[in-house]
């Protein structure tokens, strides 16, 4: 009987480990196909928010989707859209963003951002910090921003 | 014929210079009594009296559009320190006052390595503030709010989003949109009104 939960108990665990291979892979290939370019963090105190900006690359030929985010450096973490009413700008919760197949959505000041809310510690310029992006078919991406006033001039568009 | 042209977009041009400063405001006879980022007592716009300013409006919880409107500020003061424009004073107001108290707008500052010598963050009862905002036209009304576990809660707040420049006088005299201001323009308007 004990022979029998063992072997049964060992297939199950060979089948698990194997599925979870499989999906592990295709994450993996899924990940290396999304890309995040030029993150950074806008500086902010103890206490306060800030937002992180990025653009997110997809070279596969599949539609994902960032779905929610993660980070040490804030209370809190959502998605946010900011929207124009008149001469009056205010924000939003969104739930996602969707990044077309062969396609690079621009998280980017007054557009979209990731928010870090109730920040844990100060974040200083020329620091660094880290989230993690969770997409429906890459899994989670982690990423690593530099903390500055302003994106890079060669990533700024005109 | 020539002459004529030339006297007619003479008097345009004359005509819409003047038009575009025309005075949106007059703050010279108020005072409104507010506290800097240091807690001291300031009467606004007083403290910028017989100087030209430029003013934007904020609420430190906000992560992006007053950011940048602070970061514009920032870049302001730094071409005309460059083309040795001085006399020029930056205030930021908060309209948000609950919040934003001395010490709030101190490291909102601080963090971003601001040059206070020649600007000003300003916060205050918020009967005061409200009637100030109201004077010149700025609004601000309560959005999206986080709630904590804790039962702490902050509010954005959707707003109007503003930088002024207000002339030695006390009159408000351009607005701009503050997070996506043209730097060139203020810079070259703050040229022309000092002229
Ligand atoms: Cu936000």
């Amino acid at each position: 009987m004990k022979y029998k939960i063992f072997v049964a108990a060992a297939i199950f665990f060979l089948l698990l480990t194997n599925l979870s291979i499989v999906y592990s892979q295709e994450i993996e290939n899924s990940k290396s196909k999304i890309q995040i370019h030029d993150p950074w963090i806008r500086p902010a105190a103890q206490g306060s928010n800030t937002a992180l900006f990025f653009v997110v690359e997809n070279k596969s030929d599949k539609p994902d989707t960032i779905y929610s985010a993660k980070s040490s450096l804030s209370e809190v973490v959502e998605i946010h859209e900011m929207f124009k009413k008149g001469d009056m700008m205010g924000m939003r919760q969104v739930e996602f963003v969707v990044v077309l197949p062969n396609s690079k959505v621009e998280f980017k000041p007054r557009d979209i951002h990731v928010m870090l809310i109730k920040t844990k510690k100060d974040l200083k310029i020329g620091d660094e910090g880290e989230a993690v992006l969770l997409f429906k078919n890459a899994g989670a991406i982690k990423v690593k921003a530099e903390i500055r006033d302003m994106p890079k001039m060669n990533g700024m568009k005109h | 014929m020539k002459k004529l042209i030339f006297t007619l977009s003479l008097i345009f041009v004359v005509y819409s210079c003047g038009g575009k400063f025309d005075t949106i405001e007059d703050l010279s006879d108020e005072k409104y009594n507010l506290v800097d980022q240091n807690n001291s007592r300031i009467n606004f716009p007083g403290i910028v009296k017989g100087k030209m300013a430029v003013v934007g409006y904020i609420f430190t919880n906000c992560p992006d559009i007053c950011p940048l409107t602070t970061n514009n500020m920032r870049l302001i003061q730094e071409r005309l320190k460059e083309e040795k424009i001085n006399n020029i004073e930056f205030v930021s107001i908060s309209f948000d006052p609950l919040v934003d108290k001395p010490g709030v707008l101190r490291k909102f500052a601080e963090i971003r390595n601001l040059d206070l010598s020649n600007w000003t963050f300003l916060t205050g009862e918020k009967n005061v503030i409200d009637s100030l905002l109201k004077k010149v036209q700025v609004f601000a009304v309560p959005g999206d709010s986080t709630v904590f576990q804790s039962g702490e809660k902050i509010i954005y707040y959707v707003h109007t989003d503003r930088i002024q420049i207000m002339d030695t006088d006390g009159k408000i005299r351009k607005n701009y949109p503050g997070s996506s201001i043209n730097i060139d323009e203020i810079v070259e308007d703050i040229k022309s009104l000092a002229d």
